[in-house]
């Protein structure tokens, strides 16, 4: 009799492969499908902008705080934007408290990558006065619950987040060369791209999954990330290594993330229309 | 931050633009001191830790999870007599590891992620005011590691870790003598100070003084109590303790729900 449960133990990628023979997986998704992604935005008050996204198990929650700092010696008219992923204890066993590990560092130094290369912001629109005073946007991403493809969720509750950002209306008051603030005034960040990040994972150097289970992560032989804007551009290609592929597969994963950047674009406007203006 | 070079690097220093604003602060409104804000409570929502919790009072959000028994840190220790219900002898019991974090968005001035000694001495107090309630003695050997996370930070943040923590022990199926329940107190300033039940993130910062109180509310004893600040005469401390104890009394029913909602939905999803 077959005993599903002991197989999985056992020999996970036996497993697996009984189910890619049928073209399916066994949650029941099929090569190309994305699991049920959800978003909520704003919910953290003492941030000033905050979005949850949830991609299937995957939880990841980004808020961002502005604050004000003297803009760099060598761009003096451009403000910073500082990403931070924190994956804690609490989202998987593997990690441990302490300075972040190496996974950390490489989804801090990707998400940094997306912001500079998709030009999500202008760094001048940051710039309250050129050489004095500019904003800094630090985007803290935190993940709540770690099931695999953490690049997505983490791209995705960065966007959502800074499309809720509302900085407020700064001058630079001539006679006494502070800046004043006015709280009660504030307006919302101005986003020129959406980039959306799409996640492969490849399976015995052929068969390419999307959207990737923390199980399913852990036996693949290779990943793959592709970044698209609105505009159908490539934005970032992360491929950390494992087996090649062909140029042809890349095109096809090109073509789904297009495919994908439509869905979460669709979602996203979705959320942001039916939410009350403040 | 200059030297870590594990993280994006920013600017060497920033400041809120809270400094430069041009127009005060609310003043907190008067309220009845002793009502408790409504709480909603939710257990068993992480799928990959063993138990989890999470707790919103008012505009305080923690989220709590609970991860092992795992082979303990650290060297062996000798044998001593054994404890009653044959449990481990003392010097074997298992260890509770609590871990408490801020977000860093969680408060008014942005944290930094590592945590400085604020966290350690609450961390502390957490693990202070849980072993009671944990039958440590039967996990030898091991180490339960608790992690509370504070997603925002509205006022009462102590009480509401150390509540959700308890919630979490429980979900994940660890032997209890009773659950943890905490309670935040701050004392008004002025010529004529009172004592206001679960104050709010503003009414905390104006507080002459501030108390948490951790009691088992079947057991009715006092888990843990952490205070400070000038808060005058003896008596008021000791009425401050009392309705604190009283708050406790009054959210347990509120995680009992919690918990059989739980347990409830744990059953419905299992395999046949």
């Amino acid at each position: 009799m077959y005993k599903p449960r002991i197989h999985v133990t056992v020999e996970p990628l036996e497993y697996y492969r009984r189910f890619l023979k049928e073209n399916c997986r066994p949650d029941g998704r099929e090569l190309g499908e994305f699991r049920t992604t959800t978003v909520n935005i704003g919910s953290i008050s003492t941030a000033d902008g905050s979005a949850l996204v949830k991609l299937g198990n995957t939880t990841v929650i980004c808020g961002v705080k502005a604050e004000f700092a003297v803009p760099p010696k060598d761009a003096p008219d451009k403000g910073y934007v500082v990403p931070n992923v924190d994956l804690p204890p609490l989202c998987s066993s593997r990690f441990r408290s302490g300075p972040p590990g190496e996974e950390a560092q490489v989804a801090s130094q990707f998400i940094a990558d997306v912001i500079e290369n998709s030009q999500i912001i202008q760094k001048e629109d940051l710039c309250i006065s050129s050489g004095k005073l500019a904003w800094v946007l630090y985007c803290d991403l935190i993940c709540l619950d770690y099931d695999g493809n953490i690049l997505d969720a983490c791209t995705f509750a960065l966007l959502a987040a800074l499309k809720n950002v509302q900085l407020p209306e700064v001058c630079i008051n001539e006679e006494t060369a502070l800046a004043e603030v006015n709280l009660k005034k504030k307006s919302y960040l101005n986003i020129r791209t959406h980039p959306v990040a799409t996640s492969f994972a490849v399976f015995d150097d052929t068969l390419l999954m999307v959207d990737p289970t923390g199980e399913e992560e852990h036996l693949a032989t290779g990943a793959l990330t592709v970044v698209m804007d609105e505009e159908g551009r490539l934005c970032c290609l992360h491929k950390p290594g494992g087996s090649g592929l062909t140029g042809a597969k890349l095109q096809d994963c090109m073509s789904r993330a297009v495919t994908r950047h439509k869905e979460v674009k669709k979602l996203m406007d979705e959320v942001i229309k039916s939410m009350k203006p403040k | 931050m200059p030297g870590d070079h594990r993280r994006i690097r920013g600017p060497e220093e920033s400041q809120p633009p809270q400094l430069y604003a041009t127009d005060e602060d609310e003043a907190p409104a008067a309220r009845d001191p002793v009502r408790l804000r409504p709480v909603y409570a939710r257990a068993g929502l992480l799928t990959q830790a063993k138990g989890s919790a999470y707790l919103e009072a008012g505009d305080t959000k923690v989220l709590c999870a609970v991860s092992g028994p795992r082979q303990a840190e650290g060297g062996e220790r000798g044998s001593g007599p054994a404890g009653a219900g044959g449990e481990a002898p003392a010097a074997l019991r298992g260890r509770l590891v609590c871990e408490f974090r801020r977000a860093p968005f969680s408060g008014r001035r942005r944290r930094a992620p590592q945590g400085g000694s604020e966290e350690r001495e609450l961390a502390l107090a957490l693990q202070e005011a849980l072993e009671p309630a944990v039958r440590l003695g039967r996990y030898p050997r091991a180490q339960l590691e608790v992690s509370a996370l504070l997603l925002e930070d509205g006022g009462s943040a102590l009480a509401a870790a150390l509540t959700a923590a308890a919630l979490a022990l429980a979900d994940a199926g660890v032997e209890m003598y009773d659950l943890v329940v905490g309670c935040g107190l701050g004392l008004t300033p002025g010529p004529a100070p009172i004592w206001l039940l679960d104050p709010t993130r503003l009414e905390e910062e104006r507080a002459a003084a501030g108390l948490t109180v951790a009691l088992m509310p079947v057991l009715n004893q006092v888990a843990g109590l952490l205070g400070s600040g000038e808060g005058g005469q003896i008596e008021s401390w000791a009425e401050a303790v009392r309705l604190g104890l009283e708050g406790c009394q009054r959210l347990y029913p509120v995680l009992q729900q919690c918990l059989v909602r739980a347990a409830r939905r744990r059953g419905a999803a299992a395999p046949p």
